[in-house]
């Protein structure tokens, strides 16, 4: 994301505002349910009721955070640790809207606004705000407004810097409902203060060969010369010098790139062992993936497939197609055969992907042959039927008993893809 | 108890400020008199807009689905702590 990019030269100093949801989806689910507020809740990824045994934790409310709840955690670990644990199955309507909903009030205070995740976004305040005093009055503004129309208790902690590297840094270092501002002459102290672990960039592998070569905090790291990083980290080195003396990235980009895939994956609630359950699988991921290039109007020349066994080993293929298709069936013949030539039987699959890419934006190709032509007017008429009245208001018969459930977390949302 | 419906309700609303606030629900052959609406949020089902509401009164929650189109509500959600 933006805030691996080198820094950029800016003849001006700039102020920028990172926002960050607390919480975000058990927030939201405490501001839906006043019962759950105060208490102990957990969203799951999947499914609901029963199916809720069997998932993964995508966010803790404060209450269960400080008694030991993680993200990412299994719900069965997770009721093992906090037997009155209550966990909601995850409502992805409810989120995106709340998604909207701040988005528009940066957009309405700041000067650009980059949308980083579902729950966080960067503003650049530099016209809008003047400067620092007046950033932090916007930032106030924000956060009533955010409880105003999203709900008092969907909080959130705001970071003000010169750029997003440190922005994010400072929205971080104060949690939950945290005001954190660093003007430019503070950026150096605040960032020596910080944990390696806290900055943007820094996962566990660069923590543990930092670690390796004697760096355990931001001023070990200053030591350490621009050379001696690039031998070690090589272009990466030039990244990790700047970050600890909080140079980095300040450009707010805004705005949609066109997309140079399309893609779908899923991983499924049991294992997937028979060669008919695959199939189905595969085509109904395929007809999503396909609906989605017809509605955004692409066609495509490649396609890419992954599968992923018990133990998270996986593999993947991607191959040209002769032809360009946006037809599921067509897709699907291909990627069964790609499959084919990668998977291993003896192993069951727990997720399976299938990607289109070399995306060319035309309309559907008429055919030749009067078979291609009836398929191409089928399609043109299910599509209508779904534009109108939503997904699942068709399908295959060999797919009837596939079912995808919804996913909680993810820069997309499922609804809306 | 958290109950998963999708009972057909009778739900009387007022009108004002440019906002619908679900008053009471008859549901189950009982009236709830419903205290505040905790969040409302919007979602699309092809070009059909449905309204989600999350209501509550002193001990229940529930969450009402408005299909925009037949007007019809539905009881969707129940939590009773």
């Amino acid at each position: 994301m933006g805030l691996r990019r080198g820094p950029k030269n800016t003849t001006m100093n700039k102020i920028i505002l990172h926002l960050d949801f607390n919480s975000y989806f058990a927030s939201v689910e405490q501001q839906a349910n006043p019962f759950l507020r105060g208490k102990a809740v957990a969203v799951g990824g999947k499914g609901r009721g029963s199916q809720l045994e069997r998932t993964v934790i995508t966010t803790a409310s404060r209450q269960a955070k400080d008694i030991g709840i993680k993200t990412a955690m299994s719900s069965i670990e997770a009721k093992r640790l906090v037997p009155n644990l209550k966990i909601v199955s995850g409502d992805p309507k409810k989120y995106s809207e709340i998604t909207k909903r701040f988005l528009s009030i940066l957009k309405r205070h700041c000067d650009v606004v980059e949308q980083f995740s579902t729950d966080e976004a960067f503003g650049e305040l530099t016209y809008a705000a003047g400067d620092y005093f007046g950033a932090t009055m916007i930032a106030q503004i924000i956060r009533a407004e955010i409880a105003e129309e999203c709900g008092e208790y969907c909080t959130v902690s705001i970071g003000i810097a010169p750029n997003k590297l440190v922005a994010k840094l400072a929205c971080e270092s104060q949690k939950p409902n945290g005001l954190t501002v660093i003007p430019p002459d503070k950026v150096s102290a605040f960032v020596a203060t910080q944990p390696l672990s806290a900055i943007c960039g820094i996962g566990p592998r660069i923590e543990s060969r930092l670690a390796n070569i004697g760096v355990t905090s931001v001023l070990t790291l200053r030591k350490i010369s621009l050379e001696n990083l690039r031998h070690e980290f090589k272009s990466y080195g030039d990244w990790l010098y700047a970050a600890a003396r909080g140079i980095g990235d300040d450009v707010v980009v805004d705005g949609k790139e066109a997309p140079k895939t399309i893609g779908h994956s899923y991983t499924f609630p049991h294992d997937l062992v028979n060669d008919v359950e695959i199939q189905t699988n595969l085509l109904a991921l395929c007809d999503k993936v396909t609906w989605r290039m017809r509605r955004d109007g692409f066609i495509a020349g490649k396609i890419g497939i992954y599968v992923r066994y018990q133990g998270f080993y996986g593999r993947g293929a991607q191959k040209n197609l002769s032809e360009p298709f946006m037809d599921g069936l067509e897709l699907f013949s291909n990627a069964w055969k790609l499959l084919s030539t990668i998977r291993n039987k003896n192993l069951p699959i727990r997720l399976l992907g299938v990607r289109a890419s070399g995306l060319i934006k035309t309309n559907i190709p008429a055919h030749l042959f009067p078979k291609q032509n009836k398929v191409h007017k089928t399609l043109k008429a299910l599509d209508t039927l779904q534009t109108r009245y939503g997904a699942g208001v068709w399908m295959r018969a060999s797919t009837m008993n596939t079912n995808f459930y919804e996913r909680t977390s993810g820069w997309h949302y499922d609804h809306e893809i | 108890m958290h109950t998963f419906l999708n009972d057909p309700v009778d739900v009387t609303v007022d009108f004002a400020n440019k906002r619908i606030q679900p008053l009471s629900i008859r549901w189950d052959g009982k009236t709830y008199a419903m205290k505040t609406v905790n969040l409302v949020h919007g979602a699309r089902e092809g070009s059909k807009r449905i309204f989600y509401f999350s209501v509550s009164d002193q001990t229940n929650f529930m969450k009402l689905r408005l299909d925009t189109e037949t007007l019809e509500w539905r009881l969707i959600e129940l939590y009773t702590d």
